[in-house]
């Protein structure tokens, strides 16, 4: 089967500091549903970045969907960002754009039309519970809400992998299992998830979900903290 | 309002447009005023050096230097008969005494009517074609047999250096339109690379969800086109303005060399394309920004 991404000894620095990611090397496969923990400052969010083709890694070699992304010309990868879907931890709308039009930036981008947007995005709004909001700028919406536009906004243009960084983070808990819920029933329809928590009563809520622990920068075997045990991990080395 | 390569109406949202609030409109306004100024003064000029060379080049005056008032009107009959038989002369007129002593008035004053005081014997030509230094030599010495004292100074020869002077001044003006609009070209550099600076964050989350370059650089297109466009209507404006008043003065000056200096006809268009060229140079200029600007991100 072939694998959504591919990491081999990938290694990660920014600028001349040490390695904040260090021999990294593992397979995520389509329509599987990946969990990434690790204490603050473990590189969980600098392995995502890689993830969500932020950044290129300072070595080893990355392959997504089949292709290498380390000498890909950068002319190539947006059309490889329009399947990623990102959740990121500091949520990132943009200030001077309403709920409506955070959540139908990436359908924008792509080129949808506005007629065929409206409809999508209207459900999404309603999907979160927003619905009323639609037209509020994120300075008006608490955190919990940006942080319900900012999921829809990933998760609107049907990614074939989406990548969350602390999802749940500023949400209660009910709120915390719909989210969760709603990445479970993408996951269904194909799409790969990796959410990156330090919460680890959600990793109990995903049956089948396989976690990945990031330690000092290294990716560490699965703990067996899950509810249900993770399906092995292609891990090499 | 939609132009040419530029985004939709709801990619433009992204970059917040607040225009006619920074200075690039205002100093693209200063920049396309003084372009207009400097293209249009050449234009005078050249226009003004054109309808000199096309009349005052192909004149010359014969001058009788002769003290015996007698022998000095002789001789201009004489010499006036004699260039009228030349070919290549279409017109010869002998000036009348007092018309010469007038010319001296502004120097002499009243004195100047005072026939005591020898005053040339005057001949105006006409060329068909403006004559060369040979053939006014050959002349000369043709009109010295009758009247040795006989002087022959083509227009040309005084006029050349007014030409070269209005050449000079030609090129000054366009060295001077060409550096306003590296000027222009620089200072929309400097205020894309601000814009992009102050709207990093989103410029970061298109890229984050496969927007492309020319996505981005569509938008600053655009800003800068409007900016340039308000710009140049009111440089022009405000240039046209002075140029028709500045007509109206030059215009109302004694027939002399800068009695011509006006902007021709065809010279319209080519100030009216100022704007224009401008507003696609900035475009451009802002597209080039953009994207060398975004190729060092990832």
């Amino acid at each position: 089967m072939q694998s959504v991404a591919e990491f081999d000894n990938v290694g990660l620095r920014y600028g001349t500091g040490a390695e904040t990611l260090t021999d990294v090397s593992f397979k995520l496969f389509p329509g599987s549903f990946y969990f990434l923990t690790g204490a603050s400052g473990a590189g969980k969010t600098s392995l995502l970045k890689l993830l969500y083709l932020a950044h290129r890694p300072s070595r080893g070699a990355i392959r997504m969907f089949g292709e290498d992304l380390v000498n890909m010309p950068r002319s190539r990868l947006p059309g490889f960002r329009r399947r990623i879907g990102v959740v990121f931890q500091d949520f990132r709308l943009v200030s001077h754009l309403s709920a409506f039009d955070n959540i139908a930036l990436p359908l924008r981008i792509a080129g949808i039309s506005e007629r065929d947007l409206a409809g999508p995005v209207n459900e999404m709004l309603d999907w979160i519970g927003l619905t009323e909001r639609a037209s509020a700028r994120p300075a008006t919406l608490s955190g919990g809400e940006q942080q319900r536009v900012a999921i829809a906004r990933a998760v609107i243009g049907r990614p074939e992998m989406l990548v969350a960084d602390e999802p749940t983070g500023n949400v209660d808990p009910d709120m915390a299992l719909r989210l969760l819920k709603l990445f479970a029933a993408l996951n269904r329809l194909g799409t790969t998830v990796v959410v990156a928590t330090h919460d680890i009563h959600l990793l109990q809520e995903i049956e089948g979900a396989q976690m990945m622990r990031l330690d000092k920068g290294k990716l560490s075997d699965p703990t067996g903290a899950l509810k249900h045990p993770p399906r092995p991990l292609v891990l090499r080395n | 309002m939609r132009l040419p390569f530029t985004a939709n109406p709801h990619e433009r949202q992204l970059i917040p447009d607040g225009r006619f609030t920074g200075p690039m409109p205002w100093v693209m306004a200063i920049m396309l005023f003084l372009s207009l100024l400097a293209a249009a003064a050449a234009l005078a000029l050249v226009h003004a050096a054109s309808q000199g060379s096309e009349s005052l080049s192909r004149q010359a005056t014969v001058q009788i230097l002769e003290n015996d008032p007698g022998a000095r009107l002789s001789q201009q009959q004489q010499v006036a008969a004699r260039l009228r038989r030349q070919p290549g002369i279409s017109d010869v007129n002998i000036v009348p005494e007092s018309e010469a002593r007038a010319l001296l008035e502004p120097w002499l004053g009243d004195v100047a009517e005072d026939s005591d005081i020898p005053v040339p014997a005057l001949i105006d030509l006409e060329f068909s074609a403006t004559p060369e230094p040979t053939r006014l030599n050959a002349l000369r010495k043709d009109a010295a047999r009758i009247a040795p004292s006989v002087r022959i100074d083509s227009n040309a020869q005084w006029l050349k250096p007014w030409f070269d002077l209005v050449y000079s001044m030609l090129w000054v003006a366009l060295a001077i339109v060409l550096l306003l609009l590296f000027a222009t070209a620089a200072t929309v550099a400097l205020a894309v690379r601000g814009a992009l600076n102050t709207h990093k964050g989103t410029i970061e989350i298109m890229h984050m969800m496969g927007g492309t370059d020319l996505q981005v650089a569509r938008l600053f297109q655009r800003r800068v086109a409007l900016d340039a466009l308000f710009g140049g209507a009111l440089g022009l404006a405000l240039a046209v303005a002075v140029i028709l008043l500045l007509g109206e003065r030059i215009a109302a000056l004694e027939p002399g060399l800068l009695s011509g200096a006006s902007v021709p006809l065809y010279g319209w268009p080519l100030l009216l394309l100022i704007p224009v060229a401008v507003t696609a140079l900035s475009m451009a200029m802002a597209r080039w920004t953009v994207l060398s600007t975004l190729k060092k991100m990832l």
